[in-house]
């Protein structure tokens, strides 16, 4: 039984015409033949080549036939479940069903000055705690909730952060890669009994990198399904229309799953759509605009033809707190994934960007995910909810709806109450100390850290996934990545009576 | 020539499967015949009986055959102009294009402690100002920004209310009516020689009185386009299901269409979808539900299959601040509103239910217009925009777009820029005082009071609205609408040597 996340019931919305549909699927064909796609990875481009690419190995450059790329498209499956540890928690990507991630944040904020820090191992496992706790929160996407907590060395971020989902939330994880922490990531799945969905990043332009590719390899090998990934910048990485962008970002993910359904046929791909337009004035990824729910909607309908599940990466908004200007981002991503058909998309917790994240604001955003499943239920027509006989019986003024049991049936049924928001009427909002969305927020998060209980891991499993995080230590510390100060810092970090949640 | 609106280049969002529609529009012609609509007007009756309605007139019940209703539909005009002061603000309704209005609130709001207040004359006509300055409001509504303000009796804030907005303001007009009202503010729009749309509005379930038949029958014989306008709540006023407060909604509308075609045949008429789920803890409206964008998505795709042009105006916030809740409520519904076809949407300035709106929400909204008619317009597919050559000579890594023509000339045609977001770096943001959206449209409504010249009335036209007003107070006065300590401090409050301004 997988988790039923929010199915569609009505037909999506489709931001091309069908024509301009074929023109940017002809242009992504046309760039992977004539431009090609640079793979720094000896035994990607000798499998390449074995399968008919045309390959230069001087440039480390494949030319990708159109013959081959819609071969691999069709080989990839348009629906897969991925395993979760708790087998109610397990999705099943693809189709008319939308799933939420949370979005990741490099650290936590103080919620008085909206000011960035890192987390401590207690908040990190708290905040895995809190999206634990939300129901419209489907699975765990990669540096979730933070890139990692006070104390880690930069190279154990990304498997201390695996490990703390995996012991707090019975929930799917996605895994990304970091120099070759996908081999850990994939050894503690095993050992769990689970599935991890492992990343493929480019390079943009056109380019993969060994490390991208190394972590393709191992995963596909591994039979883990794979996420791949472009993640340009318009106007800086990609050309700056959008039109232009979704060629040569296509162009990017569409090498990955060729080279994955080369290695495994059948493997199981999502395909991500990550790419934002620069802001000019700051040369940075311009986080909240709008064109970015522009592109999802394109990339959506586009590997609907395709048949491939899509994961929409970019819920972050430009405001560095949540207010006016967040809410109206977030709602935008959120729903523009949800209308155009995108499988996944990360929404729950992140601040700003890509660089903050707080468990407020993941249940705020609890309440934008349920009210989107609940347009994307559609409205259930039939005569009982037609009502033609209760309007008849009811007629004009003085007759009204109130008292019937139809309305103490239905409403119920038609109406999703949001958690932390303020629906209350004037006097009663005075008379009550004025309370807004993030004061209801804080209130549920306290209550959820009280009472919340994630399903622990087995003492085995435990134990399993100190041993890989130890392995993980030692294959860093050998290869220089973690220095002697930096690894003191770490031990003395893990000396808590209650590690590894303090 | 007219004002250019918001195109839609895409095909709608239809969230009703062509049988879901065809069981609505069955059921609403099953209720017009069976249940029928009670209409408080004999003049009216008279008509509907000589066109083939079923009438009893003890109960003042007309029921309408599905033949004439199907055939008054007809006569509709799918798309009309209307005529503004400035002809450049002339709109015409209908079609693909969708035009943005301001949302009405009964007071101004403290920005501090968010509490409601009356308006002063100054506040009002500022807020008509900033209004008339923002580029996506393109018309104006009925009571905005306020219903009125401090001094004037609530028999003249109608009145008062146009007077301001006729003074400050070139755009597009629509008012509301009360204890004949209309009678006056018709001949202020033939004063300055613009069309404005008279309301007929439902009392719901199925039930309109004298005053509203009134109205549209006065407006549609000077010639103005009408505004049928629906305001059930589902669960009170209409059943609590989606689907039953459809039909009960296109029952409602479809009534007075009939008889305002029978009065004059290819009448201009628009629907207004201003309806609400019952909140059922609260007894009110349920303001911020996305039950009302389930409703409103549904509303235009069944006028849409009738062509008669659709007004959203339900799209008001529950959150009594300016907040992450009221971001995420509005960017919801008027998108939901954009994408499913409507033509007018009620937008700026609104802070919570009908009860608060404030210049500063207005700019903020701006920004979600732009945003939404960003994403209307679509994605330019030519071979310009898809950039294959570029990409072909860009190639990977370390090739990249920035200093391309291309990217000069397409970013500033591609991007939106939103005017009062933050959309800084971490390390910008700290270094200017962390300033977020509410600061930067504080600075923007300064900036528009300083700069911003409204085309004023030429003198006689300003001796007219000064006379027509002062006739509807003789007229309120002597009906005993207004008593004679508030003519005093009405009269007292016009002293400023600013008048009308201040």
């Amino acid at each position: 039984m997988a988790l039923k996340g929010f199915p569609r019931n009505f037909k999506p919305l489709e931001i091309l015409t069908q024509e301009q549909l074929d023109a940017i699927h002809r242009g992504t064909l046309e760039v992977l033949w004539v431009t090609g796609v640079r793979m720094e990875h000896k035994r990607a481009l000798q499998l390449l080549e074995k399968n008919g690419c045309r390959v230069d190995y001087q440039n480390g450059r494949a030319y990708f036939p159109p013959g081959l790329v819609e071969d691999c498209l069709r080989r990839a499956p348009s629906s897969f479940p991925a395993r979760a540890r708790d087998p109610g928690n397990t999705l099943m990507l693809g189709g008319d069903t939308l799933y939420f991630a949370p979005a990741p944040g490099q650290m936590t904020v103080d919620l008085d000055t909206w000011e960035p820090r890192t987390a401590t191992r207690k908040e990190y496992y708290d905040g895995v705690k809190v999206l634990d706790a939300l129901s419209t929160l489907h699975f765990f996407t990669t540096y979730t909730p933070y890139f990692g907590f006070q104390g880690v060395p930069p190279c154990m971020g990304m498997l201390e952060s695996l490990a703390a989902r995996v012991r707090n939330s019975s929930k799917f994880v996605v895994a990304g890669h970091s120099n070759n922490s996908e081999i850990f990531a994939i050894s503690m799945a095993q050992a769990l009994g689970i599935e991890v969905i492992g990343t493929c990043t480019a390079a943009p332009p056109l380019t993969f990198y060994q490390d991208a590719i190394d972590s393709a390899f191992r995963l596909a090998e591994a039979g883990m399904p794979v996420r791949v990934v472009g993640a340009p910048v318009m106007g800086g990485s990609a050309p700056a229309t959008v039109a232009g962008s979704m060629v040569s970002n296509l162009a990017e993910v569409m090498a990955a799953l060729v080279l994955v359904q080369l290695i495994r046929p059948g493997a199981r791909v999502l395909v991500l759509d990550f790419a934002m337009p620069m802001n000019m004035k700051t040369g940075a990824p311009a986080f909240g605009s709008m064109e970015v729910c522009m592109h999802i909607a394109a990339f959506n309908q586009i590997f609907r033809k395709y048949g491939v599940p899509t994961y929409n990466a970019d819920g972050y908004p430009g405001s560095k707190m949540p207010d006016y200007q967040s809410g109206y981002e977030k709602a935008f991503r959120a729903l523009t994934t949800g209308l155009s058909g995108g499988s996944a998309r990360p929404l729950h917790g992140g601040v700003y960007g890509e660089l903050s994240h707080h468990p407020v604001q993941a249940i705020l955003d609890d309440d934008i995910a349920g009210m989107v499943g609940r347009f994307l239920q559609g409205i259930t027509v039939n005569d009982e909810t037609l009502a033609i006989d209760l309007i008849e019986e009811v007629g004009p003024i003085p007759g009204h709806f109130l008292n019937k049991p139809h309305t103490r049936k239905w409403w119920k049924l038609e109406q999703f109450t949001p958690k932390a928001a303020d629906r209350l009427t004037y006097p009663e909002w005075m008379n009550t100390g004025k309370k807004g969305c993030l004061d209801y927020a804080r209130d549920r998060m306290e209550h959820i850290l009280a009472i919340h209980k994630p399903t622990p891991l087995t003492p085995g499993q435990e134990e399993d996934v100190e041993r890989i995080l130890e392995e993980a230590r030692n294959y860093y510390q050998e290869r220089g990545l973690i220095t002697d100060d930096e690894m003191l810092t770490y031990r003395n970090g893990m000396k808590s009576p209650n590690y590894p949640y303090e | 020539m007219a004002l250019k609106g918001f195109r839609r280049n895409f095909k709608p969002l239809e969230i009703l499967t062509q049988e879901q529609l065809e069981a609505i529009h069955r059921g609403t012609l099953e209720v017009l015949w069976v249940t029928g609509v009670r209409m408080e007007h004999e003049g009216a009756l008279t008509t509907l009986e000589k066109n083939g309605c079923k009438i009893d007139h003890e109960d003042f019940r007309a029921h309408f055959p599905p033949g004439l209703v199907e055939e008054s539909l007809r006569n509709c005009p799918s798309t009309f102009h209307i005529k503004s002061r400035d002809p450049n603000s002339s709109l015409t309704m209908g079609g693909n294009t969708v035009y943005f209005l301001p949302f009405p609130g009964q007071h101004t709001i403290d920005l501090d402690t968010w509490e409601p207040r009356t308006a002063t004359r100054k506040e009002f006509y500022d807020g008509v100002t900033v209004l008339d300055a923002l580029p996506y409001v393109h018309g104006m509504w009925s009571y905005t920004p306020y219903f009125g303000f401090e001094g004037v009796p609530p028999a003249m804030a109608l009145l008062e209310s146009m007077a301001g907005k006729i003074r400050r303001t070139t755009k597009f007009l629509t008012e509301g009516y009360s204890k004949g009202s209309e009678q006056f503010t018709m001949q202020m729009a033939q004063a300055v020689d613009t069309e404005m749309s008279v309301p007929c509005l439902l009392s719901p379930p199925l039930t309109y009185y004298h005053d509203a038949i009134e109205a549209a029958l006065r407006g549609i014989e000077a010639g103005f386009p009408i505004r049928v306008s629906e305001g059930a709540v589902y669960g009170g006023t209409a059943p609590v299901t989606i689907a039953g407060a459809l039909v009960s909604a296109t029952a409602n509308l479809i009534a007075p269409i009939v008889l305002l075609q029978l009065v004059k045949p290819g009448a201009r008429i628009f629907v207004n979808d201003f309806t609400f789920p019952q909140n059922m803890k609260t007894g009110s409206p349920g303001f911020g539900d996305i039950g009302i964008s389930l409703h409103a998505a549904a509303f235009n795709q069944i006028w849409r299959r009738y062509g008669v042009p659709t007004c959203n105006g339900a799209a008001i916030p529950a959150s009594k601040r300016i907040d992450f809740q009221g971001g995420y409520e509005r960017a919801m519904s008027t998108l939901l509103f954009a994408l499913s076809g409507a033509n007018f949407i009620l937008l700026h300035g609104g802070i919570s239910s009908e009860l608060t709106h404030h210049p500063v929400q207005a700019i903020l909204d701006d920004d979600i217009a732009g945003m939404v008619g960003r994403f209307l317009e679509g994605i330019t597919v030519n071979d310009e925009t898809l950039a294959i050559d570029l990409i072909e000579e860009v190639g990977p890594i370390p090739g990249h777009f920035l200093n391309k023509p291309h990217t000069r000339k397409w970013w500033k045609l591609e991007q939106f820029i939103p005017k009062a977001a933050d959309r800084l770096t971490y390390p910008e943001w700290m270094n200017t005082g962390k300033k977020g959206c509410l600061d930067y449209a504080r600075d923007r409504m300064e900036h528009i009071l300083a700069t911003h010249k409204p085309t004023p009335l030429t003198s006689s036209q300003e001796q007219d609205i000064e006379r027509i007003l002062e006739e509807a107070r003789s007229y309120y006065k002597e009906r005993g609408l207004i008593p004679d300590d508030e003519m005093a401090t009405y009269r007292n409050s016009m002293k400023s040597s600013n008048y009308p301004y201040e």
